[in-house]
């Protein structure tokens, strides 16, 4: 059963604005009047540009963050957090600094600014190459996410109220151990200086949800969630909560749970797949979104996320999947959970092209990486937090629709599998070999949909899976996958995402990897 | 201090406060120049409020009074929301803990920019010297944690923590060296540089090898990450409810006889706070003992609901994780790393594993890569494994901050490779 299709979907729903409020051009438009922190933020810059960087900006950033979980009938987490502070970048010499406190006294606002100028320095002097580069536009804007609820207006009653009639649905059979319901809301305040001109003041709101269940049985356990395998996450307000369809799908969650338990085993063979949206969401995420990061790309990660079998020299050569495969960033996207004004290095949103009809053609990038090869940015850089330092992050990364009915992806499968949600994930530090599991399988036959499988796993190597893709679903069924839980980085950050897909068939894929093949 | 502040302004029938701050800086670099050098600090301040049995927590980086008087109102706004609780949670009492010692060094808390550079640039000197390049960071920071309550606990812990990696690559290989310790005085660029630069000239034009059974040394990095993928395991949440495959077993010997694993705050190599976050005294136990399974790790919640002793594993309450062994150690054996080298007549030596994820978390069916440039995806039961195993005599650190636990080099009789990458 498929829902809410048109959410998400490449034109914004009616009632909303799309996307956010921005006028954009360069060095136009007034300082947002409510930019409280420009006094200090102008101290802070003059400190760090009196220092020796040749260039600065600060990000300013108040959060306000409220995850509630209800686990087996009782509130099991609920925690509103707040946090403000600020984080620094200056550059010295080509080698960038970044210095991030909450402290906003005059000293504490130069200490930060001579801490950042001091690592870049240190950096500078120890550094072989120099890689920092000069923004040369300057904006003044601000940005707010299109919300038609704020949560802040929705009572705590209310709010946990849904998850408990959610968690308590889950409970349709007696093998279920485990219910959960949980939501996250997040209000992010931001404004952002740079020493050449820039003021960018944005308002993000960023909301979703899920259910899960945990049915066990003997020796065995199986897990379903709903919506996907993370929930649904989206830019926007408590309104993507009531899109989530929560209470409405858990009863089914739980009885599928219940089902996997004495469901067969997906066999092990080499067969047709039909992938769920949401796992071709995470197939994108894993064996396209990373390995076009181009600071993997250039080695900035290899001794932590890892490297990429993509390189630069390789655009417009090569064959990264079949030609109905166009895979596209999109940081203006309508409803997507990355969807900014600016990124947090001052860059305008852009849509850019990263696979073209099957052929590599672009990468997510930042100013200093994209000028390594000749390019610019595609406004891929964020930072979780004001403490965290800025660097490319996946954001909106989609698969564009093709033009089968979801139901006709099935017609000339004759032994195949159809698998929905992801369970479990893994691949190599180039990004080549995967292995994924999903929550639950069916098998197929004849071009229908048979039995209910447990445990399917499926692998394969990045370019030859994508390359055996022969339909995609049309735009019925494409949906804005957010991921709130996109890791990176050292110090690590937490990234939060959209991959934006329709369900898809593959040919040939090893199946049942990991359970005796 | 700011916690007596937080329990002084609160009016709360009950009030516990949590309050960690950090001083962290890390500086990253690949291709022997420094992309990255952060410097970071933060406090937060987490108040959980009781009113009439019901529970509300709130958080925030804001220290003054008013920050403090907000933040306390928050959590007892959302206690008068919330739904009131079958058993009205209980706070820890006062209690005496000692901190292992050595877990805070001023060396460590007072490293400079240029100290931390200083072991890159001899990283970078390795890597040129070796005809490598070279990836890596250099961290160090310092935090405190201080729980106290309205019932009396009040527990303080200091620590530093750094550390050092690097990835080398020369050519058609790499080599991996790591330290961490709370001492950054102990980092070496140049020994550390030295290892991975070893480690990836021995690995030069590799060879391909089937997949299969294999007969497997990991070392301590490699083995680390797939005993933290038994931390769940461990916990009184996962037994009682049955995603555990401990759950129910309790007493029977689930691995093979050698295999001890504790959960140890006050180990030398790691040496962490000697209270949970709920203010109460950790436990050392030992989880797994020669092969039998002993406990699992409670906190206040699910000691009363199972009715066992309180380990002082909690997480910050009420969360929906359970309680958890974040200091995990596995016991050495009686070989070197090189006996058991000696003693394998065709096997593969591991350093490093990548992206490793739970195919089936009751039979600890894990997946994963091996990390070099041939590299080879491993499907395989844990548990099972462990069944036949014999450990190097000497423990190292592993993790890095993602986790940390300490561990001796394992070899596996019979491990298993699913695929290869050919591409």
């Amino acid at each position: 059963m498929r829902f809410h299709k048109n959410i998400g979907n490449r034109a914004p729903p009616p009632h909303l604005p799309a996307p956010g409020f921005s006028s954009g051009e360069p060095g136009v438009g007034a300082v947002p009047a409510d930019m409280d922190f420009s006094a200090r933020a102008e101290r802070a810059l003059d400190t760090a540009l009196a220092r020796g960087a040749a260039y600065a900006d600060i990000r300013f950033e108040r959060t306000r963050s409220e995850h509630i979980e209800v686990r087996n009938g009782d509130v099991a987490d609920l925690n509103d957090t707040r946090s403000e502070g600020y984080g620094l970048r200056a550059l010295v010499d080509g080698a960038w600094g970044f210095a991030a406190s909450a402290r906003f006294d005059d000293a504490a606002l130069d200490a930060a600014a001579a801490r950042a100028v001091a690592m870049a320095r240190a950096g500078a002097t120890a550094s072989r190459r120099r890689i920092g580069t000069m923004p040369v536009d300057a904006y003044v804007d601000r940005y707010v996410t299109p919300c038609e609820r704020d949560p802040a207006t929705v009572p705590l009653g209310e709010r946990i109220a849904l998850l408990l009639d959610a968690e308590r649905a889950l409970h349709s059979a007696p093998t279920i151990a485990v219910g959960r319901a949980w939501l996250d809301l997040w209000r992010t305040d931001k404004e952002f200086y740079s020493s050449i001109g820039s003021r960018i003041a944005q308002t993000i709101y960023q909301s979703g949800g899920a259910i899960s269940a945990l049915a066990v049985g003997e020796g065995d356990a199986q897990v379903r969630m709903w919506p996907g395998d993370r929930g649904m996450y989206f830019g926007g307000g408590w309104e993507v909560l009531e899109l989530a369809g929560l209470r409405e799908n858990a009863a089914r969650i739980g009885e599928e749970a219940h089902q996997l338990l004495a469901a067969p085993q997906c066999p092990s063979g080499t067969m047709d797949v039909i992938l769920g949206g949401s796992q071709v969401s995470l197939q994108i995420h894993e064996s396209c979104g990373h390995a076009a990061e181009l600071d993997r790309i250039m080695g900035w990660e290899a001794n932590f996320s890892g490297t990429s079998f993509l390189a630069p020299a390789e655009r417009g050569n090569l064959h990264y999947g079949s030609p109905i495969v166009t895979i596209e960033i999109d940081n203006t996207l309508p409803r997507g959970f990355a969807t900014v004004g600016y990124d947090d290095e001052g860059t305008k949103s852009v849509r850019a092209d990263v696979i073209r009809d099957g052929i590599l053609v672009g990468f997510e990038s930042s100013r200093d990486t994209a000028a390594q090869i000749g390019s610019t940015s595609t406004s891929c850089v964020r930072a979780e937090s004001w403490e965290h330092v800025p660097m490319i992050r996946m954001c909106n990364l989609n698969l564009l629709p093709g033009n089968v009915p979801f139901e006709n992806l099935f017609d000339d499968v004759r032994d195949g599998v159809y698998l929905e949600a992801n369970r479990s994930w893994s691949i190599d530090d180039r990004r080549l070999n995967f292995q994924f599991g999903t929550q639950i399988g069916w098998e197929i036959k004849h071009g229908k949909r048979g039995r209910m499988l447990k445990n399917p796993t499926y692998g394969g190597v990045t370019p030859v899976f994508w390359n055996s893709c022969d339909a995609i679903a049309d735009a019925a069924s494409w949906f804005a996958w957010g991921t709130p839980n996109c890791g990176k980085g050292e110090p690590m950050q937490t990234g939060r995402t959209t991959q934006a897909a329709a369900p898809a068939r593959f040919r040939n894929v090893a199946v049942g990897v990991g359970y005796g093949r | 201090m700011l916690a007596a502040r937080v329990l002084e302004r609160s009016r709360a029938d009950a009030t516990e406060a949590i309050i960690t701050s950090e001083h962290r800086a890390l500086t990253r670099f690949t291709h022997e120049f420094i992309h990255q050098n952060v410097d970071i600090e933060n406090l937060s301040i987490r108040v959980r409020a009781i009113v009439d049995g019901r529970t509300g927590v709130a958080s925030t980086n804001a220290a003054d009074d008013a920050g403090i008087d907000a933040v306390v109102q928050r959590a007892m706004d959302i206690a008068a929301f919330a739904p009131r609780p079958a058993d009205v949670p209980v706070l820890a009492a006062r209690s005496d803990v000692t901190a292992p010692p050595a877990a805070y060094v001023d060396a460590t808390a007072n490293a400079t920019a240029e100290q931390r550079a200083t072991v890159a640039a001899a990283i970078f000197a390795q890597a040129a010297a070796n005809d490598c390049w070279c990836s890596g960071y250099v961290t160090t920071s310092a935090g405190g944690l201080t729980i106290a309550n309205s019932a009396g606990a009040n527990a303080s812990f200091d620590g530093t923590e750094s550390g050092a990696n690097v990835k080398m690559t020369a050519g058609d290989s790499t080599g991996f060296a790591e330290r961490y310790a709370p001492d950054a005085r102990v980092l070496d660029g140049t020994a550390l540089g030295a290892r991975a630069a070893a480690k990836a000239r021995a690995s030069a034009d590799p060879l391909a090898v089937d997949p299969g059974e294999w007969t497997v040394i990991l070392e301590p990095p490699a083995f680390g990450e797939l005993v933290m993928f038994l931390g769940s395991h461990f916990s009184a949440q996962s037994y009682d409810e049955g995603s555990s495959f401990l759950s129910g077993r309790l007493g029977e010997r689930v691995m093979g006889t050698g295999v001890t694993i504790r959960d140890d705050y006050a180990h030398p190599l790691h040496p962490d706070a000697p209270f949970d976050r709920e203010g109460t005294p950790k436990q050392r136990l030992a989880l797994i003992e020669n092969g039998i399974a002993r406990t699992v790790v409670t906190d206040s919640t699910w000691a009363r609901k199972l009715d066992r002793a309180n380990t002082g594993h909690g997480q910050p309450a009420p969360n929906a994780q359970g309680p958890y062994p974040l200091d995990l150690v596995v016991d050495p054996g009686n070989a070197s790393l090189d006996e058991l080298i000696a003693g394998t007549k065709r096997g593969l030596l591991v350093t490093r594993l990548w992206y490793t994820r739970i195919v089936d978390q009751r039979k600890t069916i894990l997946t994963g890569m091996t990390r070099g440039v041939r590299n080879l995806r491993f499907n395989q039961s844990l548990v099972d494994a462990l069944e036949t195993c014999t450990f190097s005599n000497d423990q190292q650190r592993t993790g890095g901050y993602a986790y940390a636990l300490v561990t001796p080099a394992v070899k596996f009789n019979r491990f298993t490779f699913a695929s290869t990458t050919n591409y």
